[in-house]
């Protein structure tokens, strides 16, 4: 069974991820961002999810121990929102308030084909958004992988780790290919 | 996937593990804290009593309905009417903050009372994942405060029990369905009730207006769904506004209040689509609402927010 934990950024929908990855059959658990990365390797675990969480903490300061997750881990790690942001601003990216914050439903619009995070997704869909920064400009190391009208980076990774992030929210009901998203993300984790 | 047999089977066993005593559930007859009953009755059986307060915020014979409920399930019982103390304490409060804190430490006081008449430990509530994932506490916002969760007194004499935490309302129903519980396919419906659904002060005057449009709304939706006009929301009512404007009955100048309707579709509350009404049926809603409340209402408005940016509730 792959196992995959969530890490609690203070996010309306961390539970939601958790619940994305027990309903794939993941063996998967809530910890808390302070969670060393020592205690996370003592579980054998092939994956990660960093949350999204309360306001602006993708902006700047401190994610907890995500920055320690993101310099060691070799095991793929999946940004989500803040997390997102906060992995775009760790290597070298650019985190700003949105000029025009998303919020509800949104279409995306993927950029690149063939991208294995991205299988069976089609090159529009319905996604759900909440946030109010995003990544302005993304870190060199990165490739842009999607977009939407008024936020540009939506979807990115990294070229040579398998770490992604994504703005919007694949772990909510509304988000159409939100659970291929996932099922993708365990795939790659496998 | 998540399997409800091995989930009653555990949690049947857990509670009996966890509770050492005479024991209360906070009983709304919604299906959260229905099958949390009905779970507890299994574990622990005579020694829980269900109690259902009255708030005086009910919809329209719910309370009746809820004494019927509570009877048909074989529990043992006890029926409150605190809506005059309900009343009285949310006299001139108008924050939707402080009218749910207000209400969730009022409802712990009542279960205190019977508690202490009755020798109670425990206190079992029907919360699940939203109530505390949107009470938010440490590094979460506080979206709302759940009357169950964030509107609890710091001090409580009360220990907690709340096997359904880290479910959703889908799973919930899913366990309500193989337990045959009658309320499984119920529309959810706020702890802190109709108080909620006044924006402004909760007068008894005003949650009479709001009750009655809240019941023509259900019913319109009801009796469209059984005619495959449309499919079952998640949740649908009516929210009464603190604005007023300008109509015209019969010739003559009307001046009433605004009733804002509210439908959504979701599976869990966490995210929520506005629901696509037809147009006969919110024609039908807003005719009803304003010739028989017309001394009341006289504008009906539609929600067209999903959720985020809004809630499915305005407070």
């Amino acid at each position: 069974m792959v196992k995959i934990y969530v890490v609690d950024n203070g996010g309306q929908w961390t539970h939601r991820e958790w619940r994305t990855l027990r309903d794939l059959n993941v063996d998967t658990k809530i910890v808390s961002n302070t969670t060393s990365f020592k205690d996370l390797l003592s579980e054998d675990i092939n994956g990660l999810v960093l949350s999204g969480g309360a306001p602006r903490i993708g902006l700047d300061g401190k994610l907890g121990n995500c920055a320690e997750y993101l310099k060691k881990a070799k095991f793929p790690i999946l940004g989500i929102c803040a997390g997102h942001q906060f992995m775009a601003r760790f290597f070298g990216g650019e985190v700003k308030p949105s000029k025009i914050p998303e919020f509800g439903k949104i279409e995306l619009t993927l950029l690149i084909e063939n991208n294995p995070l991205f299988e069976n997704v089609p090159k529009k869909s319905t996604i759900w958004e909440s946030h109010n920064d995003e990544v302005t400009a993304l870190p060199k190391t990165f490739e842009l992988l999607a977009e939407s009208q008024n936020c540009k980076i939506q979807a990115m990774r990294h070229k040579k780790k398998p770490f992604y992030g994504l703005q919007f929210h694949p772990e909510v009901e509304h988000t159409e290919c939100g659970e291929q998203i996932f099922k993708n993300f365990v795939k790659l984790c496998d | 996937m998540f399997d409800t047999k091995k989930f009653i089977e555990e949690t049947t066993l857990q509670l009996k593990k966890d509770i050492d005593g005479e024991t209360l559930i906070a009983f709304s007859g919604g299906v959260d804290s229905t099958v949390c009953a009905v779970l507890v009755n299994k574990a622990i059986g005579k020694q829980l009593i269900a109690v259902h307060v009255d708030t005086g915020y009910m919809r329209k014979n719910e309370s009746e309905n809820v004494k019927k409920l509570m009877k048909k399930l074989g529990l043992n019982f006890r029926f409150i009417d605190a809506s005059k103390d309900f009343y009285k304490a949310l006299k001139g409060v108008e924050d939707p903050e402080k009218k749910r804190k207000i209400i969730g430490e009022k409802f712990v006081r009542v279960f205190e009372k019977v508690a202490d008449e009755e020798k109670i430990k425990y206190l079992v509530q029907g919360t699940i994942a939203p109530d505390w994932i949107e009470s938010g506490g440490a590094l979460r916002d506080t979206i709302k405060s759940h009357h169950n969760v964030g509107g609890l007194p710091k001090k409580m004499k009360l220990k907690l029990v709340e096997p359904l935490r880290d479910l959703y309302k889908d799973e919930v129903r899913k366990i309500a369905r193989v337990l045959e519980i009658p309320v499984s396919e119920r529309q959810p419906f706020p702890g802190p009730g109709l108080a909620i659904r006044i924006i402004g002060e909760a007068t008894p005057e005003r949650t009479e207006i709001v009750r009655e449009a809240c019941d023509i709304v259900e019913k319109e939706i009801e009796s469209a769904v059984k005619n495959e006009l449309m499919e079952m929301p998640w949740q649908y009512f009516a929210v009464l506004l603190p604005v007023k404007s300008v109509g015209v009955h019969g010739d003559k100048r009307a001046y009433g209040n605004v009733i804002a309707v509210r439908a959504v579709q979701s599976i869990d509350a966490m995210t929520c689509a506005f629901s696509k009404i037809p147009d006969e049926v919110i024609d039908n809603i807003s005719t009803r609402i304003t010739n028989t409340m017309k001394d009341k209402i006289n504008r009906v408005v539609y929600d067209v927010t999903n959720k985020p940016p809004g809630t499915v509730e305005w407070e």
